[in-house]
């Protein structure tokens, strides 16, 4: 245990921290003896799925969890004082002042009815002791640094004079205005856009190294770990399996929880494609007592010691350690064991390579109300004037920032909302796969009758013919036909994502459209609809568009790529090529704002975020749409549009300096 | 904010033209009219008829309507059948006492309940349900009384038997504090209506904002919980609690009606309850128009101060 041990300077030292929340249905032990370090200055990222007990971890330095949740034991050692021990007073001393909180959610993190200033400023007025005028310069000089444009003036704005992006610096701003020793931050970038997550992450890592504060960031997202951590902490089930320097997690990691979810994550190089490795089961219901390792039941490495003994947290050199009974986890041959996906097999005859979707000049325009009936409605563009075609067995992938009218696209395909103008061919039928498919379905139907539903509706086969085919489409989902009867609010998120998947497929469409279906799932669960989305294309040659802003997960799963800003395609292209070697300015950007799994990678990378954020859709430029954030932009860009031109024999782009 | 001045002024145009329209055909529904109902059984068939006729009241009910309407259009309210004097000037002069009850209830319940609901939803946040219950309990049992039946029991048991207020005794701006000791027992009948309606309100909808994570995010910042609560859940939690504020002012207006009449105040409850009783149609319908108004009133007051409370109102 010695390279565990304290070292004097340590700024936070937590030991054995255990946090409980005191429900009806019984106690939830949501951290169970939690122990580390976090150095002057030190980055430590806290990664796990959701539910491992992040969240109550972080709140529960600082005292913040809400009812029913309580701090059972434990020591919170924060520059040798003891949190823990401290009374609501003394902790009011803390909060704020020696260490900042950023929250994850910016839309509701903020007073919606209070100014900017009104909840910037007393903070800094209390815990510095300085005067009013002098504590409105410091907030106005935080807000500078965060890169709100024009401060002075924009203090005095609402929250919801803001966007996201925006919200979460002033949140920063707020965070450090008091000059923590520690910042914080509970997931801050996961409902932000990849290009706006870009610029907070590195807004983070400057302003943290230039005040000294040290940071515990919580994320999910192993490739923003990769980016800017020093050290990661793993956790499951209330436990960190496995804390170390970022290095080292990522070249040899030790736990095989770590082992499994690093294999998660769509790989960047693609030349060689494996299917991603699933993290089978559950985690534990942390209700009830663990016997052994909490990992065992989903864990390939399990043995008999497992089940009997759980593993403590053990040094493993160079500050790294995992608990584990296994010193090497699952060992490094484990992803030689995962299936190469084949590649496409060329089509057997020429119809069976034909176009099932061509899109020609597509608009969208959404007209909206006129505050005067004098004056003309303004309208925004949602779509303008895009053209593509999908041909059999391919998957299309479309990606963007949110608001670049991907989900529009979505929409006009399926036929769920008018075109403005343009053409939408389909040769045969388009059906959907959304986010959330909890919302799209009927809580009281079984899943037999969700499946079957655009069966019966449109007249297909008799009653034993839809079981027979709603057998079939269970199975290759995945699911067992036990299911059948079973009611939505019985499944995980993940199983009712591919009863969705089952219910899209039942009438044979030919192209499926999937609008960020696996946004909402946990990254092991993520992995295994991935998986099942390419061996669904392999196996029944349908084809897909997969619209995601995660755009890892979409170059790995699609064939070709169109990227899309402002309502319009700026380059298209086949898959790799597009992600590996971008033509558009705004691809490329996109593309270097995309968190690599891979910290000697990322050190390598240019790291500069696109800056600026999505302009408004109601008044577009005459010129480039892209030319007010392109680093490239010149005056003829501003005066001049352009369309979508052949780049090279695969790839089109809408860039006049591209070549 | 033009737009909206000028959509309220509608509003309200249209609601006067349809209570009015509403209590001139009901009025005259309802047997009796003013010339029976005040000479009794002393007057010939003859004499009261030709009494009628001086009045309009023997022209047909769309000639009567349209010239009361002509009236009504230059802001002539008319006089009281019986004494003749200016209705306007009647109202005007009980407008005192029954303002003087309807803000000491607003007051009343906003300082008891919204303290009370505060209190509550401070305690449930934390685990502590004990407040809560009684707040609902004592909201049953108080829903299940009506006014009518407090008022009464109030006066019998704190005026009559304990004599701690007068049943009695002249009530005007003059004398403050008689008035107050006259409308004390009135004030609190209506308040005990209101107050567990309030503190309910005030209760979920502070309890709702404590748990959001801007109230979380003022803690982190190292607020105490006082100020948590005061600077930032009542301020999001007002829109709620002044929109049944708002409403609760109709139930309010009812049961002014009822004290005044039960405590013999004279306020404008006594002067409508007299005006059906002598079949005045023109003081009923004058009455009412001035409480349409107060309505719309009130209705412009709730959305001002919405937009105090929260800026995310525009109009
Ligand atoms: N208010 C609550 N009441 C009961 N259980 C809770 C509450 N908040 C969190 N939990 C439980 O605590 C565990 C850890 O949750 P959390 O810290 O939010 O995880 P993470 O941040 O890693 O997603 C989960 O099992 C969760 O269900
Ligand atoms: S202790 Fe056993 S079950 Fe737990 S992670 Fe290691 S090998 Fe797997
Ligand atoms: S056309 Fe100009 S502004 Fe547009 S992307 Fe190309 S370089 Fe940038
Ligand atoms: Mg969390």
């Amino acid at each position: 245990m010695n390279e565990l041990r304290p070292i004097r300077s340590a700024l936070l030292d937590v030991r054995n921290l255990h946090t409980h929340f005191l429900t009806d249905k019984g106690t939830v032990k949501a951290v169970n003896g939690v122990s580390f370090q976090i150095n002057q200055g030190e980055r430590v990222a806290i990664v796990g799925e959701s539910g491992s007990g992040k969240s109550a971890m972080a709140m529960s330095l600082l005292r913040l969890l809400a009812y029913p949740g309580k701090v059972v034991s434990g020591e919170i050692n924060l520059e040798g004082r003891d949190l823990n021990r401290l009374s609501e007073r003394q902790l009011n001393e803390v909060r704020g002042r020696l260490v900042g909180t950023i929250f994850q959610d910016p839309m509701s993190s903020l007073d919606p009815v209070m100014r900017i200033s009104n909840q910037m400023i007393p903070p800094i007025m209390r815990h510095l002791g300085l005067s009013r005028e002098k504590a409105r310069a410091e907030a106005i000089s935080w807000l500078d640094r965060v890169g709100i444009p024009d401060a002075a003036r924009r203090i005095e704005s609402y929250p919801f004079e803001m966007s996201g992006g925006m919200r979460q610096r002033v949140m920063i701003a707020m965070a450090l205005s008091c000059r923590p020793r520690l910042v914080i931050a509970d997931e801050p970038t996961t409902a932000l856009d990849v290009t706006i997550q870009a610029q907070i992450v590195e807004l983070l890592k400057e302003l943290t190294a230039e005040t000294g504060a040290a940071m515990i960031f919580i994320t999910h997202d192993l490739g923003l770990v990769a980016r800017f951590a020093h050290k990661v902490g793993v956790m499951y089930a209330g436990k960190l399996v496995e804390f170390g320097p970022v290095k080292d997690i990522f070249a040899r990691p030790r736990h095989p929880y770590t082992q499994s979810l690093l294999d998660t994550i769509p790989p960047v190089d693609q030349l060689e494609r494996r299917r991603l490795a699933q993290i089978p089961g559950f985690p534990p219901d942390m209700k009830l007592p663990v016997t052994g390792c909490a990992f065992k039941d989903r864990c390939a490495g399990a043995h008999r010691r497992c089940f009997e003994v759980a593993p403590e947290l053990e040094p493993r050199g160079h500050g790294h350690a995992a608990a584990c009974w296994l010193p090497e986890g699952l060992g490094a041959g484990r992803q030689m064991e995962r299936a190469l996906i084949p590649p496409m097999e060329p089509a057997a005859d020429a119809g069976e390579d034909r176009v099932v979707v061509e899109i020609n000049n597509l608009h969208k325009h959404f007209t909206t109300r006129s505050s005067l009936p004098w004056r003309k409605p303004p309208t925004v563009r949602a779509v303008n004037g895009i053209s593509l075609r999908i041909r059999k067995g391919e998957t299309l992938g479309i990606v963007g920032e949110s608001g670049c009218g991907k989900s529009t696209v979505a929409r006009l395909l399926l036929g769920l909302d008018p075109a403005t103008s343009g053409d939408i061919f389909i040769d045969g039928m388009a059906q959907m796969v959304f986010q959330d498919p909890s919302s799209s379905f009927n809580p009281k139907m079984t899943l037999f009758n969700i499946i079957q539903e655009p069966l019966v509706v449109t007249g297909w086969g008799t009653k034993a013919e839809r079981e027979t085919r709603v057998r079939e489409l269970l199975g290759q989902v995945g699911l067992d036909e036990s299911y059948m009867h079973r009611y939505p609010s019985q499944l995980s998120g993940g199983q009712r994502q591919r009863i969705a998947i089952a219910r899209a497929l039942a009438l044979k469409p030919s192209v499926v459209v999937a609008d960020e279906p696996t946004s909402a799932l946990d990254v092991s669960v993520r992995a295994q609809i991935i998986n099942l989305l390419v061996d669904l294309k392999q196996k029944l040659r349908v084809s897909f568009v997969f619209i995601s802003h995660d755009l890892l997960t979409v170059s790995y799963i699609s064939d070709k790529i169109a990227v899309m800003y402002l309502g319009e395609v700026v380059e298209y292209g086949p898959a790799d090529e597009v992600f590996n070697n971008p033509a558009h300015p705004y691809t490329q950007a996109l593309i270097s704002a995309v968190p690599i799994p891979d910290p000697e990678a990322e050190e390598a990378r240019i790291q500069k975020p696109l800056s600026g954020e999505l302009p408004s859709p109601l008044n577009l430029p005459v010129g480039c749409s892209f030319a007010s954030r392109c680093p490239k932009a010149t005056d003829y860009c501003r005066t001049h549009k352009m369309v979508l031109k052949p780049y090279s024999k695969t790839r089109e782009t809408a860039c006049h300096y591209a070549s | 904010m033009l737009t909206y001045s000028f959509k309220r002024l509608v509003q309200l145009f249209v609601t006067v033209l349809g209570v009015v329209t509403l209590v001139f055909f009901t009025m005259r529904l309802i047997p009796g009219d003013p010339i029976s109902a005040m000479a009794g059984d002393n007057l010939s068939g003859a004499a009261l008829d030709q009494m009628r006729g001086q009045m309009g009241l023997n022209d047909p009910l769309p000639v009567q309507y349209l010239t009361y309407l002509g009236r009504l259009a230059v802001l002539d309210f008319g006089t009281t059948v019986t004494t003749k004097l200016p209705i306007v000037g009647l109202i005007l002069g009980a407008l005192p006492v029954t303002v003087s009850i309807a803000l000491g209830t607003i007051f009343l319940t906003v300082l008891i309940s919204i303290p009370l609901g505060t209190l509550a939803a401070y305690m449930a946040h934390k685990g502590n349900r004990m407040l809560d219950n009684i707040i609902t309990g004592v909201a049953m049992v108080l829903d299940l009384m009506p006014p009518f039946w407090t008022s009464l029991v109030c006066l019998l048991i704190f005026s009559l038997t304990l004599g701690w207020f007068p049943a009695s005794g002249t009530v005007s701006l003059d004398d403050p504090a008689m008035l107050l000791r006259r409308i004390a027992l009135p004030v609190l009948v209506l308040s005990m209506a209101q107050i567990a309606t309030l503190a309910r309100i005030t209760r979920t909808s502070v309890l709702e904002v404590l748990n959001e994570d801007y109230v979380r995010t003022a803690r982190s910042m190292g607020w105490s919980e006082l100020h948590v609560l005061f600077r930032h859940a009542l301020k999001n939690a007002a829109l709620p609690i002044v929109t049944v504020i708002g409403l609760s002012f109709g139930n309010l207006l009812n049961g002014t009606v009822i004290v005044e009449f039960i405590f013999t105040l004279p306020g404008i409850g006594n002067l409508l309850v007299g005006g059906m009783n002598s079949r005045d149609y023109q003081m009923v319908q004058t009455l009412i128009v001035f409480y349409a108004m107060i309505f719309v009133a009130i209705n412009f007051t709730t959305d001002l101060i919405y937009r105090v409370f929260d800026p995310r109102v525009q109009f």
